[in-house]
């Protein structure tokens, strides 16, 4: 059979090119339906070992936990539980309400459910623990009083324990009898109580969440379903969102103009309270004199890193405990550029023609402030050499001591609500692991240990202050930023999501 | 045995080579790349222990001769592993993915054919003409432009200006016209350097084939000028380009990674740049093993094909050097 493709024929074909696009067009936007984009594909679902972030809102929609945050707040409220209460500061009494269903036809949530869900986080027989078994460190055990009844015994005091353990996805209570079956695929398939159900995960496509029609609790979803679709690339993902494909999206801080500029969309700015430093390596001659370190700090221009390779778009950090944290130190110094008082050091010093290196990471912005750095310290008669790396092989820094070599490291880290969160990785015991300053204080180390074990907030947070002064004291870590979120989102959807700008809480979201 | 066969089975070895040789070179490759899939993914979580645990569910932690004959014996029989993050079977992951790919290459190489041939068919037929000039220039145009930048233009165009066609991903499955026009922008932008290519590899054959004896013969029996190109002509002027396009396919399946990238979409590329990012080995090996059976399946046709539509070559096999 001949066919003749005729200009005619052509001509059709090319007209018929926009159609083909309202046909895909159509598809999207639906009522009742959020489409939001995501950086990466989901990895693992299992509370005690997930990843992510991602998989953290992914939880939060399709299970429950004892207690939960309330939209855009760090105030929790009870979730699955009726009552939760600390009666001690060693025990946490909990009853349940009734009739709450898991999915798939895996029955009633009831404690044993909760008992089986925190004490995954233990030790095994061979000692084995999970990724994220130190969010419930403090846990002896979980003792069964009834069906709906039980008491979370600690081992000692724990105030971070709300917010990273009860109410985050280390808290997520899985059903004993689907988890005990799914055995491996757990990491795949979530069997849980909440407002929404994982109805289908597309590899590397998308993630459908649905409405749970058996959710029982008192914050049922508001939308009927909500699609995440991975797609890693920024500008991508700007794209996506003003041709509508995507209706919320995170964004570069410099992409915030150009969206707010259609009247459909809006944006919603979230400072953080990550935390990104310029580290010196205590240990590596001459930096393991204090003189050179003060000099290196008064000869970078943090101010000019914001400007310049941020675009101005986040606010200077001048400790490592954001403003939003306990404990934030309120008075710490701000550093100032001066090259000349950097030259003065260094010769008080005795060290001349100093030569670094400066590791950091090869994403664009980060090698923007290196190069910055770079320009700075030239000024200071400091010569600055750039060894930029993939994650890979960056974060492999974590690993068997290699951090011994590094001089000055740009280093981004997350954080999580409690401020032990952040302390922990500048302890002496972090030395060789994650602790790339290779500081070790024993003060420090023992403000760490009181200060995460103890209730009263003040006197945590007169701890918190103190190890932020020594670590001021030692001129070890030069603050850059807490980071900014910024949100895209169409203006007829209502995101929800918590004051780090890092969890969505995708079970609040809802039609404007 | 008949000179073509003892041609197919020698290019067979060959690509059995090949295929051995790249998974032996990754292997080695990967002993010197630093970092570890546990420390990427959990960061400051990552303990020893955990590091220990992820490599020996790897099998990272056997030696490299063993790791090697373990990854054959069980790629032969069809079992690639479990990727030890998602606990998935990892020869699900890759087929979920490949067709997406293989769809991807297979719409770029015709929209590569299709404008190429057509274009280098005009230039030939108009030598020196100011077509001529302006396809030569076109076609250097995008010989050089790369992939990555044809797609953000394509995309600012056609889906943002336009609102044409999509930006991301492969379309709903089971739903054709959303696919087909899923594919249309990441197929155009990974053919358009091939559309260049082919366009002056045709013009060079065509005008090399116009100017022959037995085509000036069949000038000075009257036969049109149409007739000549479309019915002898360009037959033997597109010879070279079937050799060409075996480089094409692996050229394609090389690019299809950034064009996956670009416009969110699934498929082997991704796969393996997220799992060298990742540092997951076993997901770049067998998303290697797939890339390359891929390739050197392409090559292995196109030596067929050429050496059915030219027996010398096959015959060349059997002469003394």
């Amino acid at each position: 059979m001949a066919t003749d493709f005729s200009r005619r024929t052509l001509m059709q074909a090319a007209a018929a090119l926009p159609l083909l696009g309202m046909a895909s067009q159509i598809a999207f936007g639906a009522e009742g339906e959020v489409i939001a984009r995501i950086e990466t594909d989901l990895k693992n679902l299992d509370p005690a070992n997930r990843v992510g972030s991602i998989e953290d809102n992914i939880l939060q929609a399709t299970t429950q936990t004892l207690a939960r945050f309330k939209p855009n707040s760090l105030e929790w409220e009870p979730d699955a539980a009726k009552t939760i209460s600390q009666v001690s500061e060693t025990e946490i009494d909990f009853e349940l309400n009734p009739g709450q269903m898991f999915s798939d036809g895996y029955g009633e949530l009831t404690a044993d459910d909760v008992k089986f869900s925190l004490e995954r986080f233990l030790p095994d027989a061979q000692g084995n623990k999970p990724a994220y078994a130190d969010d419930w460190g403090a846990l002896d055990y979980v003792e069964v009083t009834g069906k709906y009844t039980g008491k979370i015994i600690l081992k000692n005091p724990a105030p971070a324990l709300w917010v990273i353990g009860i109410c985050d996805s280390s808290g997520t209570i899985l059903s004993k009898k689907a988890t005990t079956e799914l055995g491996g695929k757990i990491s795949t398939k979530v069997v849980g109580s909440g407002p929404y159900v994982l109805k289908e995960w597309k590899p590397n496509e998308h993630v459908i969440l649905e409405a749970n029609p058996d959710y029982k609790g008192n914050a049922p979803a508001q939308l009927k379903r909500i699609i995440l679709k991975p797609i890693s690339e920024w500008q991508t993902a700007l794209l996506a969102f003003q041709a509508k494909e995507v209706t919320f999206t995170e964004v570069e801080p410099t992409a915030v103009t150009e969206v707010e500029q259609d009247p459909n969309s809006a944006v919603i700015k979230i400072d953080g309270i990550d935390y990104e430093w310029i580290g010196v390596n205590v240990e590596k001659a001459p930096l393991d004199d204090s003189k050179v370190r003060q000099a290196i700090r008064y000869g970078i221009d943090v101010d000019a890193i914001i400007a310049g390779a941020w675009s101005g778009t986040v606010s200077r950090a001048k400790t490592l405990l954001a403003p939003q944290l306990l404990g934030h130190w309120a008075d710490a110094p701000v550093y100032q550029y001066d090259p000349e008082k950097a030259k003065a050091l260094l010769a008080e010093a005795g060290v001349s023609d100093l030569k670094v290196t400066l590791t950091c990471l090869n994403d664009a912005r980060t090698q923007a402030e290196a190069q910055i750095v770079q320009a700075n310290l030239a000024e200071a008669g400091v010569t600055v050499t750039i060894n930029a790396l993939d994650g890979g092989a960056y974060w492999g820094m974590g690993e068997g001591d290699k951090s011994k070599d590094l001089e000055l490291t740009i280093i981004p880290y997350s954080s999580k609500f409690d401020p032990s969160f952040q302390t922990q990785w500048f302890v002496s015991s972090q030395v060789g692991v994650w602790n790339w300053q290779r500081w070790k204080n024993a003060e420090f180390d023992k403000l760490h240990s009181e200060a995460a074990s103890i209730t009263d907030e003040d006197e945590r947070a007169r701890k918190y202050v103190r190890m932020q002064q020594l670590l001021d004291e030692s001129a070890s870590c030069i603050w850059i930023t807490h980071g900014v979120h910024n949100f895209a989102h169409a203006k007829s959807v209502t995101p929800a999501l918590l004051p780090n700008g890092v969890n969505w809480q995708l079970r609040y979201f809802k039609s404007a | 045995m008949p000179a073509i066969v003892q041609f197919i089975v020698q290019r067979l070895a060959a690509a059995l080579l090949t295929l051995v040789g790249a998974i032996l070179l990754l292997f080695v490759i990967i002993q010197f790349v630093p970092g570890d899939l546990a420390s990427i993914l959990l960061g400051p979580r990552a303990t020893p222990e955990l590091r220990a645990q992820f490599a020996e569910r790897m099998g990272l932690d056997r030696s490299i001769p063993e790791q090697i004959f373990l990854f054959f014996r069980r790629a032969v029989s069809g079992d690639l592993g479990t990727d030890v993050v998602t606990g998935r079977d990892i020869l699900s992951i890759i087929l979920d993915v490949l067709p997406n790919t293989l769809q991807l290459a297979g719409a770029g190489l015709l929209i590569s054919l299709a404008f190429g041939i057509a274009l280098g068919c005009i230039a030939a037929l108009k030598p020196g003409s100011l077509i001529d000039t302006v396809l030569g220039v076109a076609s250097v145009a995008f010989i050089t432009t790369p992939a990555f930048v044809v797609a953000i233009f394509l995309l600012l165009i056609f889906s943002l200006k336009l609102h044409w066609l999509p930006v991301t991903g492969a379309g709903a499955p089971g739903d054709p016209l959303d696919r087909l026009s899923h594919l249309i922008l990441p197929a155009t932008a990974l053919s358009i350097g091939w559309i260049g290519y082919l366009a002056r590899l045709v013009r060079a054959s065509l005008l090399e084939v116009l100017s022959e004896q037995h085509v000036r013969m069949m000038r000075a029996y009257g036969v049109p000028e149409g007739r000549i190109v479309r019915h002898f002509a360009l037959r033997l002027a597109l010879v070279p380009m079937v050799a060409v396009m075996g480089i094409g396919v692996g050229d394609m399946i090389s690019n299809a990674v950034f064009v996956e990238i670009i416009f969110a979409r699934p498929g082997i590329g991704t796969l393996i740049y997220n799992a060298i990012l990742n540092r997951n080995f076993p997901i770049v090996q067998a998303g290697i093993l797939f890339t390359v059976l891929t390739y050197v399946t392409c090559n292995l046709l196109v030596d067929v094909i050429n050496a059915l539509l030219d027996p010398r070559i096959a015959r060349s096999l059997n002469k003394p050097a």
